[in-house]
């Protein structure tokens, strides 16, 4: 929670929405950080991370009309969009490039099979290669690399159900994990 | 239904994170509106996440700040016009006092007043342009016309070119001192009919200026017959010659005389068709 708040979310919302300069530069000096975070456990490079925000940025000020403030946080909305465009980023022509044809999913696959952990996973992240092997890799595909329940259900050639099942117990542990 | 089994089942995190299916949202959306229950597991997910991401918030470099703003800066203009009521022209002489966001503004007001003008020279142009093609096709009209007389004028000039040349020529005849005059008279009858024969004693070239001939009918031709010892030599057809019609050349003849014939001529004279004859020379 930013500590010198001098707007409340429904005022800032509501000023956003009136497409006010003065509510997007204090959304961003308060909010910058916290979005930066949800960007950097997805996209470790700080560069791309950095393009990541701008663009989330700008897409708060072009969307903010649809925000919809009975179905959750502003953060919340905003927090999916970030995590939307970083998937994006790792999914585009110059991110693959840059990592040089490491497939991450076939790190993933990998790392699945052993007990390696990545290595410099900021917050969320880290937290959750300290999760069992099971957990950690549901949890990097569905979160991390954005691939839908469906997909890993396929992918993994596991039931939908098991899926859906074996996602949110990881969820439930991730939780605990991080309120200690 | 058991709220507590279901909030604990890990849905709630699953949807806030955007992880949930179409199905699994939609179904925890409307929960949300029956069950506050719900809806309050859900804010508090909500909640938990913010103050995570705020606990470990990371500062961005310094620089995406003023790139954002600026990659922004034509929107921020532009929603700034619109936010202050009344004309816009006036409220940018007003706005005098906010920094940056004025220069914007007047930017985008240079840019105004850039296209409106661009907009004037446009019709300005198109006046223009029509104004010149219409100039244009009136004077190419006229030039035309001007043309058209030109060609009709030197067609004239032509046709009395030739005329004078054929008078010249004719003149240049006559007045040759080599030249003997045959005058053809008019027989009984034919009175009113006249020609002259000019023959050239050294060339033996025969010409014949029909000075006087009733009109040949369309399908009859007047033709020049030389008598020579007793007997009508053809000496030619006379055509649509100007002033002088030069006949064939002749060595000897006691006599020129001219009868109307059929069309092409005839290889001997109709006598009863005799128009005009000369004495003997």
């Amino acid at each position: 929670m930013p500590e010198t708040e001098k707007y409340t979310e429904e005022e800032l919302v509501t000023l956003l929405k009136q497409r006010q300069q003065s509510a997007f530069s204090y959304l961003y000096d308060n909010y910058s950080g916290a979005l930066y975070n949800v960007i950097l456990a997805i996209v470790p490079d700080r560069d791309l991370a950095s393009d990541v925000l701008q663009e989330v940025f700008v897409k708060i000020w072009r969307q903010c009309e649809s925000y919809d403030s009975s179905k959750g946080r502003l953060f919340t909305w905003m927090m999916n969009i970030a995590r939307n465009a970083s998937i994006d980023m790792l999914r585009s022509k110059n991110y693959q490039k840059s990592q040089q044809n490491r497939e991450l999913t076939e790190t993933v696959y990998q790392n699945a099979g052993s007990s390696v952990t990545n290595i410099d996973r900021i917050g969320l992240r880290k937290i959750v290669h300290s999760l069992k092997e099971d957990y950690k890799v549901l949890l990097e595909l569905s979160y991390f690399e954005g691939f839908t329940q469906d997909e890993i259900s396929k992918m993994l050639n596991i039931p939908l159900g098991t899926v859906k099942t074996r996602l949110r117990s990881a969820l439930l542990q991730l939780r605990e994990l991080v309120k200690n | 239904m058991d709220t507590k089994a279901y909030i604990e089942s890990g849905i709630i995190e699953s949807y806030v994170l955007g992880l949930a299916t179409d199905e699994e949202a939609t179904e925890l959306e409307q929960f949300c509106q029956q069950y506050i229950d719900i809806k309050h597991a859900v804010e508090d997910f909500q909640l938990f996440i913010e103050k995570q991401a705020f606990e470990n918030a990371v500062a961005p470099p310094s620089d995406i700040r003023n790139k954002l703003m600026a990659t922004l800066s034509d929107e921020f203009a532009k929603e700034e016009d619109n936010n202050k009521t009344g004309a816009p022209v006036i409220s940018m002489m007003e706005d005098n006092t906010s920094g940056a966001g004025n220069i914007k503004t007047k930017r985008i007001g240079f840019w105004k007043y850039l296209a409106a003008a661009s907009v004037i020279l446009l019709v300005a142009s198109a006046a223009l342009n029509f104004y010149f093609y219409s100039n244009y096709q009136s004077a190419n009209t006229k030039y035309q016309a001007l043309l058209t007389d030109r060609n009709s004028l030197q067609a004239n000039n032509d046709v009395f070119r030739t005329k004078l040349g054929d008078f010249e020529e004719a003149m240049r005849i006559v007045q040759n001192p080599d030249m003997l005059v045959v005058k053809l008279g008019p027989i009984p009858g034919k009175e009113n009919n006249l020609a002259t024969v000019y023959w050239n004693t050294k060339t033996k070239d025969v010409y014949i200026i029909p000075t006087k001939l009733a009109p040949a009918p369309a399908d009859r031709q007047y033709q020049l017959w030389a008598i020579v010892d007793g007997k009508p030599v053809d000496a030619g057809l006379i055509s649509d010659c100007n002033g002088v019609c030069k006949m064939t050349n002749m060595p000897r003849a006691q006599k020129f005389a001219v009868t109307l014939e059929q069309k092409g001529g005839s290889p001997t004279p109709h006598l009863d068709q005799l128009y005009v004859i000369s004495q003997d020379i």
